[in-house]
């Protein structure tokens, strides 16, 4: 069957996101006030007429789970494929049993009676679950196929982190080597987003298990390279890879410059995410609110600024908010003042208490906690 | 399979009062209070109050309520048995005619009910705003063991005459009902909501059907057949917001509500929500220069300009320098830099273009006597420094340049 696959890791690895994994894993992560991290990528896939995804997950799940439920808020609830959850303990047996995953391939062949009975599409795409980006996947597929390449990796030429993986191209747009832990990172960042057919995924997965071999950056972009066609993708629009809590900060505050927004929200590709019934904001005679996002349900007394408020916030009469992402249902009570704080669900500042991060160390107040 | 109860929602009325809103949709489609259309409060009270399964009779300009619906699912009405059914004038072996009256509508509809078996029926508008738990008044019904139960509620006594009037005995059994009084005997007012014994009704709509004199309406028609038959009917005492939104000022009036809290129409009330579709759009962005107050804003909006007293739906943009107070601005409405607009129902996706005026405060007019709310139907656009007065309603076939 014409057309792609998705695939999206979702499994715990190392990340510097701290106070913001205690109940959740990277994918699920808040976002952009109406959003999840994976919001992202499955509205990519969506959009390019993706009809199946899977979703392999391991570790802190429970918010994913509930999040996804069963496809609909993406149009993944599906008579035949849409969204097939994967949870690691269902497939842990196979490799005897083990705690995390120790790379994609590893994670693939877990599922790999999946991916041979349950993927009818000729591609797949793999991605990973912490990425904001709004790309047409269905333009890379394109290039994809016109290019008769083994593998496509999408990368960037905006640089990032030294532990991230770097490819380097020749003129026609081939991968002729790929490197990470580099002391000066140069060449193109890899987006961690692959598209390659499906049976050569099932191939290399078998060969790869065979001899014990879990990396796919290792053992497959690196240690097949001169013998499959790696091709890289460049892609240089809006991408943002969650990892730490500061790039969280900076990522997200970005979202308030009207040109990213517009380029992240283009309405020709929409970015879905879970509907919620919430009705309008309410901004009070006395609140003041400039230069932010505000998401639907929030009731705001006080003053907002440089913020990103989520669903149900409210911000009591005197209270101060600057350069803040409050998450869903957060209460600042009257006269609080609030300084580059980030606050997960349901948590409490209680009246005239102030809280002040910076924005090169944004604070992090826990889920739930009350200040 | 069997259902206590069906909910017949009437939703075919062509809004004639609401005209410049209305040219393209229903009545009940018309968008209210930044994220909903009126219909979601009958569709999402059906929801809250256990009923899940609804008819929607549809006939004037039914195709934008037909996509709205859809499947129900907003409102978690797609069941497996049962859900929500869109409900057309449909042809029989017998003839095909439109939908003659509210009562005709139902009586063309006897073999969906029938479907479902029911004990009883739910007789609803696509017209009202109100959140009110239909299984207490069916408690009600069954208690008073009547074939027929009535929503009421007290309005102010000079109002009375412009509403159907029930006078009740004791115990708010119905003794007299009387439409639109010039005296009034009682304040209690039809909500034109009604609760039926299913096989009862069943019935009076096939009498009423065989009767040529009749108009097929159920105030008109059934409710005085009923009385003068002397079947058991009585008043269902409802307190809480409720509005008739058939008028564009009414129409004004209760989005206007929904910014003060003491109108007792609070839509940030988690206990009984509303349900609605909405299109997927990030959070509304309110700019540097914004200067918002007692509004409501929905996801989608961008405010660069001034927002006072207003209601803006999912997708408004107000740009720098324009001025937006006590007004209501439908989807996708553009207000554009240093436009004013005051007093005003702006339809989904009009322009207003840079520098225009639409509307005045009221003790700004020229002539009091003649101050109204400007109205700009859907997909309107005027032209640059365009000035549109108080009382103006221009629809979509103005396309200022």
């Amino acid at each position: 069957m014409k057309g792609m696959h998705g695939i999206i890791f979702s499994y715990e690895k190392k990340t510097g996101l701290r106070e913001l994994l205690e109940h959740r894993i990277h994918g699920s992560v808040p976002i952009g006030g109406d959003y999840r991290v994976v919001d992202f990528m499955l509205s990519n896939m969506v959009n390019a007429g993706v009809q199946d995804v899977g979703i392999i997950m391991q570790g802190k799940c429970q918010s994913m789970l509930d999040h996804l439920s069963n496809g609909k808020s993406w149009d993944l609830s599906r008579k035949h494929g849409g969204l097939t959850l994967l949870p690691a303990f269902a497939y842990a047996e196979n490799r005897g049993g083990v705690g995390k995953f120790r790379g994609k391939v590893e994670a693939l062949a877990c599922v790999l009676d999946y991916l041979v009975e349950d993927v009818r599409q000729d591609y797949v795409v793999l991605a990973d679950s912490d990425l904001v980006i709004n790309i047409p996947l269905d333009d890379v597929l394109q290039d994809h196929i016109a290019a008769g390449a083994d593998i496509t990796c999408v990368c960037t030429s905006v640089p990032g982190e030294s532990s991230d993986t770097y490819f380097k191209l020749d003129d026609s747009g081939r991968i002729v080597d790929t490197a990470y832990d580099l002391y000066n990172p140069e060449g193109y960042r890899s987006l961690n987003l692959y598209i390659l057919a499906t049976d050569l995924l099932i191939r290399l997965v078998r060969d790869c298990m065979a001899h014990n071999q879990y990396s796919f950056r290792h053992n497959i972009l690196q240690e097949m390279g001169s013998k499959l066609q790696l091709r890289g993708y460049v892609w240089d629009g809006y991408a943002a890879r969650i990892s730490t809590v500061q790039n969280y900060y900076d990522r997200s505050m970005e979202l308030l410059q009207s040109d990213i927004r517009a380029e992240l929200f283009c309405p020709e590709r929409p970015i879905y995410a879970k509907e919620s019934d919430a009705c309008s904001t309410y901004v009070d005679p006395d609140g003041e609110c400039i230069n932010s996002l505000i998401a639907d349900g929030c009731d705001i007394q006080g003053s907002v600024k440089n913020s990103i408020l989520f669903r149900g916030v409210k911000v009591e009469k005197g209270a101060k908010v600057e350069g803040c992402i409050l998450f869903k249902n957060t209460v600042v009570k009257k006269d609080a003042v609030l300084h580059s704080v980030i606050a997960d669900k349901y948590v409490v500042i209680n009246e005239g208490r102030q809280l002040m991060g910076h924005e090169h160390y944004p604070l992090v107040l826990g889920r739930g906690s009350e200040v | 399979m069997k259902k206590e109860c069906v909910a017949m929602l009437l939703a075919g009325g062509q809004g004639s009062r609401l005209y410049v809103l209305t040219g393209d949709m229903a009545k009940p489609a018309v968008p209210f209070g930044g994220k909903f259309r009126i219909i979601d409060f009958p569709l999402s009270n059906c929801t809250n109050s256990g009923i899940d399964t609804v008819g929607v009779l549809t006939q004037y300009r039914p195709l934008e309520l037909n996509s709205y619906i859809g499947n129900g699912q907003p409102w978690e009405l797609d069941r497996m048995h049962g859900g929500v059914h869109i409900l057309p004038p449909y042809q029989s072996a017998t003839g095909a005619s439109w939908y003659k009256g509210t009562a005709n509508a139902i009586y063309q509809n006897i073999g969906f009910v029938d479907l479902y078996d029911p004990e009883y029926v739910v007789v609803l508008s696509g017209d009202h705003i109100y959140k009110m738990d239909y299984s207490d008044m069916l408690r009600r019904h069954k208690e008073a063991e009547a074939d027929c139960t009535i929503a009421v509620m007290e309005v102010p006594w000079d109002e009375a005459p412009r509403f159907g009037i029930m006078n009740v005995d004791g115990e708010d059994t119905i003794v007299e009902f009387e439409e639109k009084p010039k005296n009034p005997k009682s304040n209690l007012a039809s909500m034109g909501i009604y609760i039926f014994s299913w096989q009862k009704m069943r019935a009076y709509l096939i009498a009423d059907e065989n009767d040529e004199n009749s108009s097929n309406d159920f105030g008109k028609n059934i409710i005085p057949n009923m009385l003068a038959a002397g079947e058991k009917m009585v008043a269902y005492r409802f307190e809480g917001y409720w509005k008739d939104v058939g008028t564009l000022d009414s129409l004004w009036d209760a989005n206007m509500d929904m910014l003060s809290p003491a109108s007792g129409l609070n839509l940030l009330d988690r206990a009984w929500p509303i349900y609605g579709r909405t299109p997927s759009c990030p959070p509304a962005f309110v700019g540097e220069k914004s200067d918002v107050g007692n509004s409501a804003i929905a996801k989608g909006c961008v405010i660069e300009g001034e927002v006072k007293n207003s209601v803006l739906s999912v997708g408004v943009t107000v740009k720098e320098g324009a001025q937006v107070s006590y007004s209501v601005l439908m989807p996708g409405a553009v207000v554009e830099e240093g436009a004013v607009v005051q007093y005003a129902i702006l339809g989904e996706n009009t322009v207003v273009a840079k520098g225009a005026k639409v509307g005045c405060a009221p003790e700004c007019a020229e002539d009091p006597g003649k101050w109204g709310i400007a109205v700009l139907g859907p997909n309107t656009k005027l032209a640059e420094n365009e000035i549109v007065p108080a009382k103006t309603m221009l629809d979509k076939t103005h396309q200022g340049v």
